[in-house]
């Protein structure tokens, strides 16, 4: 008998917080942002650099006074990148009673979070995932401070017909959301503009090993191949493709925007890469955003040196922004407020026009860089 | 012609697999236990030998290829000195308990070792420093290139490998061995230390596993703390696939496994070469359940 009752209280206690908890912004105390991200895992690297960028401004906030003249307290979930821990952490920042959330890195684990904000009706943006199916479900409160996937596949058709000057393409991409997705799109605008795509296929990001599909790249007469997955494939595919001699020129997306992909090729392998992005932050030429990068530097003593670290610290500035304006940290206001009002913000990667009804950012930033002969990323001289 | 550098490829990755097999089907040999523990071994050995090697390029100036062998010993007697200590913190005193419970044990030191790496050495990938593996290869035909590094991988693995099969199958303590793995209680009436043996075979597997997760480190330049998990399942499969307990089988195991995984993705696409791999697995195991090399273990009463 004894032992059934125990269950009980057991059930009892373990279903507990899920009555409480639901409150909402009390208005007292600190306004709590929640951050998720890839703390740990293979993208680790910009779950980290989100955690920095974004704390920095937290401070600076808090030091300058807050926001409404309540402080800003940061809570940190890390989704390692991964769908179903993303859902988890999405509801623990929501049980932790936060009024907007940035997040995630990936578009794998943005999906999930993002359908767990909007139940909670929650203001949700995502510093760099740019999965264009994100912002296909009507999720009102669901925005991005990066640009669509299908733009940059624009960009990077454009590039490889008019800069390159080449006429049979490969595109190869890793089944993740995101670069499926900018894979299909070059795809289709490569074959709008009248090239040929010779080779189309995918790798599977787990292993280390990629020979056997280069070896077939190799062999199908490409004159510029475009890899759409992330900065360590990256690297592993450079180095590999040189130990089997492949000659060829390859152009990455903006995952691959990170000198760690340099390191992983060698710096021989990774000479004359091309890479489509938004712009890196030294060459982001606006007050604030050198304001941003030395404050980093000084705080951490390393640059910014990935574009989505300042994504990230974009979406705190524009959620910041949004709670300053309006006066209010009612997702719905603030919501109303980014679609309808906030145009022509200074933003730290470029001057921010507005957002669509969908959620996503206007305009394009997108650029072509080079890595050369020193292991920098250069802005390419000739951009299409 | 490309289906003889697809071969090469498979080949390679398959000398990997079958490296850090060893380490399973050894202890497997001894113990009945699957010591998942030994695939993040192997990944230390990659994280220790950047160490090392980075230690001993600050003590000199310009690189060789040279710093390479001190650094194989600080991995392989580092690595051998923490499987021992894995086997006497997490299995000793499990060996009366069951099968599951030391499974489990191992699985936790495969977690332990896997956080510790990353918490040591960050969630990053790693490199390697350049300039100490030879670079540049061999152009067999047009679309057929055998890199230099790719010889000595082979090269390496095959000594490893074949050293290993003499010593277990003609030394004192290798017959000792074999015999432990026939049965315990027997062995230590015919006066064998079978707690030393067992200690022996977890210097050996580890010590093997770290090398190989250097070796790899070298050959590939860089890695991050999931190496241990991605080579160490297929190895464990490897193993499995040419007879778990049989050392020569994890050697066959790991060059099939390779090779199909290879086949598979240069022929299909790598997005079907866990599909293809797999299914042959199963029909392997389906028609010869003990794996391709596995003895018929007759159970008498």
């Amino acid at each position: 008998m004894y032992k059934k009752l125990a269950f009980l209280f057991l059930v009892i206690v373990l279903t507990l917080p899920l009555f409480t908890g639901c409150g909402g912004d009390d208005e007292e105390g600190p306004i709590k942002i929640g951050l998720q991200g890839p703390m740990t895992g293979d993208y680790a690297y910009e779950g980290q650099g989100f955690e920095k960028a974004v704390k920095l401004l937290v401070e600076q906030t808090n030091e300058a006074g807050g926001l409404l003249g309540r402080d800003i307290e940061l809570v940190i979930e890390d989704d390692a990148g991964d769908p179903t821990q993303a859902a988890l952490v999405a509801q623990r920042l929501v049980d932790a009673d936060i009024v907007a959330a940035i997040g995630a890195y990936n578009s794998t684990a943005t999906e999930p979070a993002s359908e767990i904000y909007n139940d909670a009706g929650l203001l949700h943006v995502t510093p760099s995932s740019t999965a264009t199916g994100l912002t296909q479900k009507g999720f009102e409160r669901f925005f991005r401070v990066c640009f669509l996937d299908d733009r940059q596949g624009l960009f990077a058709a454009q590039f490889m017909k008019d800069v390159l000057g080449a006429q049979n393409v490969g595109i190869l991409h890793d089944n993740s959301t995101y670069a499926q997705g900018l894979a299909e799109h070059t795809k289709r605008y490569s074959e709008d503009m009248g090239l040929n795509v010779a080779f189309y296929d995918a790798i599977n990001p787990d292993d280390q090993d990629f020979t056997p599909i280069l070896t077939n790249i190799g062999g199908a007469g490409l004159d510029a191949i475009y890899f759409t997955g992330y900065h360590a494939q990256a690297g592993l595919l450079l180095k590999q493709a040189a130990d089997l001699g492949l000659d060829m020129t390859w152009v990455t997306g903006n995952a691959s925007n990170n000198p760690e992909m340099i390191q992983i090729a060698g710096l021989q392998n990774a000479v004359g890469t091309y890479v489509t992005t938004e712009p890196l932050p030294k060459d982001v030429d606006y007050p604030e955003a050198r304001k941003f990068v030395s404050d980093f530097e000084a705080k951490y003593g390393e640059s910014p040196d990935s574009v989505w670290w300042m994504m990230a610290a974009e979406a705190f500035n524009v959620i910041r922004y949004a709670i300053e304006e309006t006066e209010s940290t009612d997702s719905k206001v603030l919501a109303e407020f980014l679609h309808n009002e906030a145009k022509d913000i200074n933003g730290l990667t470029g001057p921010i026009l507005g957002w669509d009804e969908k959620g996503d950012r206007e305009g394009t930033i997108h650029v072509a860089y080079i890595i050369d002969a020193n292991g920098n990323f250069v802005l390419n001289p000739e951009q299409p | 012609m490309q289906f003889v550098q697809q071969m090469i490829n498979g080949i390679t990755i398959g000398a990997f697999y079958s490296l850090v097999a060893l380490g399973y089907t050894m202890v497997y040999g001894v113990l009945k236990l699957i010591n998942f523990a030994h695939g993040d071994l192997f990944m230390w050995g990659a994280y220790l030998g950047l160490t090392g090697l980075n230690f001993v390029l600050g003590l000199m100036t310009g690189a060789s290829a040279w710093v390479i062998l001190p650094a194989v010993v600080v991995v392989m007697t580092t690595v051998a000195l923490a499987g021992v200590v894995v086997e006497r913190v997490a299995y000793r005193p499990l060996r009366s308990a069951g099968r599951l419970a030391p499974v489990i044990s191992a699985l936790g030191v495969a977690f332990i070792l896997q956080s510790l790496a990353r918490n040591i050495y960050g969630a990053n990938w790693k490199t390697y420093p350049t300039g100490i593996t030879p670079t540049g290869g061999f152009q067999l035909a047009q679309g057929v290139r055998v890199s230099v590094m790719q010889i000595i991988v082979l090269v390496v693995s095959f000594v490893l490998m074949g050293a290993l099969y003499l010593f277990v199958q003609r030394t004192r303590t290798g017959t000792a061995m074999r015999a432990v793995s026939l049965d315990h209680d027997t062995s230590r009436l015919m006066g064998i230390d079978v707690n030393r043996i067992i200690g022996v075979v977890f210097l050996i597997g580890p010590g093997l596993g770290g090398v190989a997760g250097m070796i790899v480190a070298l050959y590939y330049g860089s890695f991050d703390f999931t190496l241990g998990w991605v080579f160490g399942l297929k190895a464990f499969i490897a193993a499995i696939l040419g007879g778990i307990g049989n050392i020569p089988g994890a050697m066959l195991g790991g060059m099939l496994l390779g090779i199909i995984e290879t086949l598979g993705s240069g022929y299909l696409s790598p997005q079907w070469k866990d599909v293809i791999a797999y299914v042959i697995l199963i029909l392997i195991l389906i028609f010869r359940p003990t794996g391709l090399l596995g003895e018929r273990v007759a159970e008498k009463v």
